[in-house]
């Protein structure tokens, strides 16, 4: 007759100190920029530098460049192959310090890249891949010759754009936010944290210091690597990975405290440990890319290691049903998130759900139901392995969807006590300034993650060993194309590289924090047809 | 007779006026809420309705709650019978009560005769109701009739001549109904008044609130009526919410409260105004009862087609039916079926048929039944009445508030049962009416939608009320003797045995023979006899004789709960064994001291979930080291046996009453039986563990189960094991409503994976196992399924490939039949059903492998993907 229930409120408080729900130690990762370059010998550039037979290997082109293309390094009899996806092009040769002019033999040669060319869509253009795995590599921003604010699509983000960039205010964009930029480095930092639990109940409160966490991708769909990179980078960023509805694997424990527990409608490896372990649990009720569709893991990928995971048979299809079988009313939807917060009575509950016309019903329920966040996902979404047909053409787009549920929420007198997360096609920094500008709090990253990983946008995820890099793969060879500590630096530097433009964009607004931009629609235009999107944004 | 439905639908335009047919699109998103219901054919008082309302207050959210009354007694309403069946009842809900004057001098006074004109009593003070927020409307009654002059004029201007008087008089009515909402609610910014009820022998009431509300607002406590059905809403858009919203709403002659959500409403509204049959509360609820309404009233459709257009037989369902049906049903689904609401729905239906003098209760769910709902019947031979619920706890409340006034009820139905919409075999629907029994009294029949009765094969002998001796005088002492001897040796089965002689008892013995139990328990050893032999007759078939099974379970209920109340509390003197927990006394709870094994949990007034619920209790005790637990007198609490974490082996919890939602959810070596029928998603995600149902178990049994051990007494209802994988070993010896293992991706059973024994089995009335008619009634078996298998007790091949979807059938092996014995006698010692009877059919023993049927996955070479899996690369 030891223990009372005033002891046990006691354990509890003292529990309450610590920031987690894991019993298991827990590891740190430093937030530290380092180069990561990339990891194939052959880099892709957005040109290309020839150099021609009559070359003499005189080293002046080593001397006259300063973007690290050329190298004679001392010693050496030849001037080493052009690092050439460094080149920033025809820029450098307007100045007439180049390469090609210098040549004293006229052996050098500046193309545009064919591979360059081929790569990405419209909406991840080739500049916006390029862009990525600049800032991936170096963790600042891309140099001027990369379009690392906009697509090409023609249409959601990219016909959206901040007025101080389209009003004149901006002279020199190729300054912007480098450190030379007088607006990067005056005054104090403006603040890029995010509360997630404005319920004011009795749960913790969570702060994460970047307004970004990553999306669910579950073991089976990427491999080990790619979840303990993205974990890892959002443990240095104080920030939350999700499981996706794979389940959760061991080596995911030593970041407890930074992940999310991803309940889909599967119910894949979804044990009462794996809620209880973690300071947020998120229901995927759908997603943006293919609501309506559930989904679906073909026996392939369903590896032995994945099999055990999810409890399952090797080699056989598993399917994740659209809707949940045991949720088909918002009254079923509170008993659900009811029974999640019994099994852990300290996580935060996030209800992740796609953007259908009526998403502004679906985000008030989903509030008296009891959930601290609500993430939007949207339909621009979605790997290889969302139905083409599904993806941009089921769901609403996520900057109708955003304005909408803010303005419902607000109207509600509900806006302050709940989160509002939006996903779906955030690809850039601009994009998810742009999207809290329309009203959400943060953003939910995916697929920006997997090109920051070396993703060249194949769509092959869902077929037999699936990705030829490695990062959506569950064949161990595949795995170790990509060496963890790798690939977390690629993330921790993609983050850093967008913190820095947030921070820049605030600074140009005049705005202290992130959160003072939530809703600021007044700060955006929009551009109709009449404007060329690609003129204003050159 | 004429038919002059067309006629009638083409001049409905002209009560439009300028509003016209346009279109609306639906203004409120209403997934949830709770509904129920009773009829009972003698007229019950209003504060029955207000206990299921409470048990149901976590279905809505206090924003709105409606209530509706059929078959009234004509002395409440003060006027005489002729004048209560002829004349309408006209209620209107004034929001603004200044406009009473002007509404009744432009929709009331030029048009009707009005036998009585009177305003709805209510408290003074609608804040005096806790949580009440917003003030209820003045309710004004009128019960009249259409002035005989108005009634030809309006014939003659719409070319209705011809037509049945009565018919005309009730489409004047429902048209001036809809003027006057027009005028007052559906056209104006502000709302100030609008039509509850204009039936016959129907009254509604609706407010911002909840259901029960209405009941204290409107002081209907002792306000008797034959029917009563109520709503809890869970509207989620808008802040300011007016009482119109709420449910029920009205056709003519019936109310209709609804839960689910449609995702056709726009496709429904279009068939609507094709048919001139505008919305004016723009909800799923108003146009279900607007397609009721059409079909009954104005197509004239019998209850049977109207009942198959809202929800279609289809599939194997349509293939059973007779050819003649076939081709009906074809017609009103060729006609109708973009009007049939598409979505998960349920809808409680209370109508008068007052030229017949006859009161209706329906239930009708969608044809893949996706909301809970539960039916229940009960009989005393004096009282019957009938239930309907989306809980089997709010059965329970109602029937338990019911018995503790009034001595002809029992707290316990004599049936429990679940349906599926469009079903064949069990007919989907299922309807109470209450009509005259020709002795001047009234009676009570339940039919399903083809009219075929429901009926008990019950006992009507009641063991009941307390003996009148009330001591032990009585009591031989052979019993005493025999009682006490095997408690002492912690004979339980004995007990059980000398108890299953009940048929032969006296009514009272029963009552005298569970005290003897309760009061001999006075070591740890006799109070686990005790708690095991009392169960056993809980739990157990067996026959009663004469003798009513719902009142045997209710005089062992009562004996359990004695029982479990002569634990003493925490602050108690330690009595060895056990320890009680209440409500008043939770905080006291302590690790378990010397020689206390068991943690007893008196549920009575523990919320059903949240900070303070009971299932977290368990949990407290279970850190504190508490191993044994029994939660008693549950009232549909929730998540029982959830949240203890990994590898909880030796943990071990009972729970007795109506145990509510997600019990056994995430359970992980821990082993859980349910006394009674089991709620909705009940082991979800199960992991490992022992469960056992002495009962049915409701909606997505085990949905994304990993594994465990799972017996079932009854029946599943819809969905069990969906999406299940890993090693999940479930034994049903009823049957599922449909959809049972869809998606399975268990392993293959004979290599340690999972499977489901469906025994198809049920008890008659006296306790004796019977094969169902069939032992899987749905059309959809093993769906979509890649693993695991089904062991089926078909011995007449009646489930067939048409059934499967993905699956392939074969014939018991070898392995197979070694596999499922173990689980086989398991279950014969869990609930006495004897592997010798399983296997005997038509009186024959027979060999497994002509008695039981196997269905496991075929693997399709679409879903492998490209390459062919190799199994030994790692």
């Amino acid at each position: 007759m030891t223990t009372t229930i005033a002891d046990l409120k006691r354990q509890n408080n003292e529990r309450y100190q610590r920031p987690g729900n894991s019993d298991y130690p827990q590891e740190t990762v430093e937030r530290i920029v380092r180069p990561a370059p990339d990891r194939y010998r052959n880099a892709i550039g957005k040109f290309k530098v020839d150099r021609l037979a009559n070359c003499i290997a005189c080293g002046r082109c080593a001397e006259v460049c300063s973007y690290g293309v050329h190298a004679k390094p001392e010693g050496y009899k030849y001037t080493i192959r052009p690092q050439d996806y460094r080149c920033i092009g025809p820029a450098c040769l307007e100045t007439g310090q180049d390469c090609v002019s210098q040549c004293p033999v006229h052996a050098l040669r500046v193309r545009l890249n064919p591979n360059a060319e081929c790569l990405g869509d419209p909406r991840w253009s080739s500049d916006l891949v390029l862009a990525t795995w600049h800032m991936a590599e170096t963790g600042h921003r891309p140099p001027a010759h990369l379009e690392y604010r906009l697509g090409e699509s023609g249409g959601g983000f990219d016909r959206i754009r901040f007025k101080f960039e389209v009003d004149g205010s901006e002279p020199d964009r190729a300054l912007a936010d480098k450190p030379e930029d007088p607006a990067s480095n005056s005054g104090p930092e403006a603040d890029t944290g995010l509360e997630l639990n404005r319920r004011g109940d009795n749960r913790p409160r969570i702060r994460i210091d970047i307004p970004v966490y990553g999306g669910g991708m579950s073991f089976g769909s990427v491999s080990i690597h790619t979840i303990l990179a993205k974990a890892r980078a959002m443990t240095a960023w104080n920030s939350f990975t999700c499981t996706g509805e794979g389940g959760y694997p061991d080596r995911l424990k030593p970041y407890d405290d930074h992940v999310i527990t991803q309940v889909a409608t599967g119910l894949f490896g979804v044990r009462e440990e794996t809620i209880r372990r973690v300071r947020i649990v998120e229901f995927k009720y759908a997603q943006g890319a293919k609501p309506g569709l559930g989904g679906h893991l073909l026996g392939d990928k369903n590896t032995p290691d994945v099999a055990q995971m999810r409890g399952a048979v090797a080699g056989n299809a598993l399917f994740s049903p659209f809707p949940f079988h045991s949720v088909y009313s918002v009254e079923d939807h509170k008993k659900h998130l009811d029974w999640i917060k019994e099994v852990n009575p300290r996580c935060l509950v996030s209800v992740k759900v796609s953007t259908p016309t009526d998403v502004d019903m679906v985000a008030v329920g989903s509030f008296y139901a009891g959930a601290h966040i609500i993430h939007l996902d949207g339909s621009y979404g979605g790997t290889g392995a969302a139905p083409d047909i599904a993806k941009k053409n089921i769901a609403m787009p996520i900057e109708y969807a955003v304005p909408k549920v803010h303005k419902f929420l607000s109207a509600e007198s509900i806006r302050e006590k709940v989160t509002l997360i939006a996903s779906g096609g955030i690809r850039t920094a601009y994009d998810a300034l742009k999207a809290i500008a329309l009203g959400a709090d943060g953003v939910v990253i995916g697929t920006t993650e997997m090109i920051a990983l070396g993703c060249v946008r194949c769509s092959t995820c869902e077929s037999g060993r699936g990705c030829p890099r490695g990062i959506a793969s569950t064949d161990p060879e595949m795995v170790a194309l990509m060496p963890l500590d790798w690939a977390t630096q690629r993330l921790i530097n993609l983050q850093n590289a967008w913190r820095e433009q947030m921070i820049y964009v605030l600074k140009k607004l005049g705005l202290p924090s992130i959160q003072s931009l939530r809703g600021r629609t007044d700060f955006l235009c929009y551009m109709d047809d009449s404007i060329n999107t690609k003129d204003v944004a050159k | 007779m004429k038919d002059f439905s067309k006629q009638l639908l083409e001049t409905r335009l002209r009560a439009y006026g300028a509003g016209g047919l346009s279109s609306f699109s639906k203004s409120a998103e209403e997934g949830g809420c709770g509904v129920t219901g009773f009829a009972c054919n003698i007229p019950l008082a209003g504060r029955f309705i207000y206990e299921p309302s409470i048990q149901m207050q976590n279905r809505g959210n206090g924003k709105g709650g409606g209530i509706a009354a059929v078959g009234l007694t004509c002395e409440q309403i003060g006027v005489s019978r002729d004048v209560l069946d002829s004349h309408y009842l006209y209620q209107i809900a004034l929001l603004d009560p200044d406009c009473h004057a002007e509404l009744e001098r432009q929709y009331i006074l030029p048009y009707f005769e009005v036998a009585l004109s009177t305003r709805q009593p209510h408290i003074d003070e609608y804040r005096d109701i806790p949580g009440l927020e917003v003030r209820p409307p003045d309710v004004h009654r009128y019960v009249a009739r259409v002035k005989r002059d108005v009634l030809e004029s309006f014939a003659q201007e719409n070319g209705l001549e011809k037509m049945d008087s009565r018919d005309l008089e009730d489409e004047f009515v429902w048209r001036n109904s809809f003027r006057l909402n027009e005028a007052y609610y559906a056209s104006l910014g502000e709302k100030r008044a609008f039509v509850l009820s204009h039936g016959r022998d129907l009254l509604v009431f609706k407010i911002v609130g909840y259901a029960e509300q209405n009941v204290q607002y409107y002081q209907l406590q002792d306000f008797k009526a034959h029917g009563w059905i109520a709503h809890q809403r869970y509207p989620t858009k808008g802040r300011v919410w007016h009482p119109g919203g709420a449910h029920p709403f009205v056709g003519l002659n019936e109310a209709l409260v609804h839960n689910g959500d449609f995702a056709n409403y726009h496709s429904v509204g279009e068939y609507l105004r094709q048919r001139n049959i505008r919305q004016q509360f723009l909800t799923d609820t108003e146009v279900s009862v607007q397609l009721f309404d059409l079909w009954d009233r104005v197509y004239k459709y019998p209850l049977e087609y109207i009942i198959e257009a809202l929800a279609p037989t289809t599939e194997m369902d349509f293939d059973l039916l007779p050819p003649e049906k076939k081709e009906t049903y074809r017609q009103i689904q060729a006609t109708h079926i973009h009007a049939s609401p598409d979505g998960p729905w349920f809808f409680i239906i209370a109508r008068s048929k007052p030229d017949e003098r006859k009161v209706q209760l329906l239930g009708i769910t969608d044809t893949s039944m996706l909301r809970p709902q539960v039916f229940a019947l009960s009989d005393n031979g004096e009282v019957q009445i009938g239930l309907i619920c989306s809980e089997k706890q709010a059965i329970d409340a109602t029937l338990r508030s019911l018995a503790a006034e009034d001595l002809r009820f029992c707290p316990v139905a004599d049936r429990y049962w679940n349906a599926r919409g469009g079903s064949h075999t069990d007919g989907g629907a299922f309807i109470f009416t209450i009509e005259s029994n020709g002795n001047g009294g009234k009676k009570l029949t339940c039919t399903d939608k083809f009219g075929r009765p429901v009926t008990l094969d019950a006992g009507t002998v009641r063991c009941d009320p307390a003996p009148e001796d009330g001591g032990n005088e009585k009591v031989p002492n052979a019993m005493k003797e025999l009682v006490s001897g095997h408690l002492d040796q912690g004979e339980a089965g004995e007990l059980f045995d000398h108890a299953c002689g009940l048929h032969c008892w006296d009514a009272a013995d029963l009552g005298r023979f569970c005290r003897l139990v309760v009061e001999g328990a006075r070591d740890a050893g006799s109070r686990r006899t005790a708690i095991a032999a009392l169960t056993m007759l809980h739990d157990r078939r067996y026959y009663t004789g004469e003798k009513r099974r719902a009142s045997v379970i209710r005089v062992v209920e009562d004996a359990l709960e004695k029982l479990f109340d002569s634990a003493p509390l925490f602050e108690e003197p330690q009595s060895g064994y056990w320890r009680r927990l209440t409500w008043s006394s939770r905080e006291r709870i302590a690790a378990p001291g010397k020689g206390e094994e068991a943690l007893i949990i008196d549920a009575r007034g523990f919320p059903p979930e949240g900070d303070d619920c009971d299932a977290l209790l368990i949990r407290k005790g279970y850190e504190l080291g508490w191993r044994k637990f029994v939660c008693y007198r549950l009232r549909g609490q929730r998540f029982h046996g959830a949240g203890l974490g990994e590898r909880t082996d030796g943990v071990r919890i009972d729970l007795y009453g109506s145990d509510g939602d997600y019990a056994a959810s995430g359970m992980d070596g821990l082993e859980i039986h349910i006394h009674g029928n089991a709620q909705d998603q009940v082991a979800q995600i199960a992991n490992r563990g022992k469960l056992v149902i002495y009962g049915d178990v409701g909606q997505t049994f085990m949905y994304g189960a990993k594994g465990g051990e799972v017996f079932v007494l009854g029946n599943a209802a819809g969905r069990p094991l969906i999406n299940a994988v890993g090693r999940p070993r479930v034994v049903i010896n009823g049957t599922s409503l449909d959809f049972l293992a869809e998606s399975f991706m268990a392993g293959d059973p004979l290599a340690d994976g999972g499977f489901v024994i469906l025994n198809g089995m049920e008890f008659d009335g006296r306790g004796r196992l019977i094969p169902q008619p069939v032992p899987y009634p749905g059309s959809n078996l093993f769906s979509l399924a890649s693993g695991g298998a089904i062991y089926m007790r078909d011995p007449h091949q009646q489930v067939v490939k048409g059934q499967l979807n993905g699956g392939v059938l074969s014939s018991l092996t070898e392995a197979d039949w070694n596999l499922i014995r173990p689980y086989l006698e398991e279950n014969e010692r869990l609930f006495g059903i004897r592997v010798q009877d399983l296997l005997t059919v038509g009186g024959q023993s027979r060999p497994p492998q002509e008695v039981y049927r196997k269905v496991s996955a075929v693997k399709l070479s679409v879903l492998a993907g490209g390459a062919p899996v190799e199994e030994d690369d790692y």
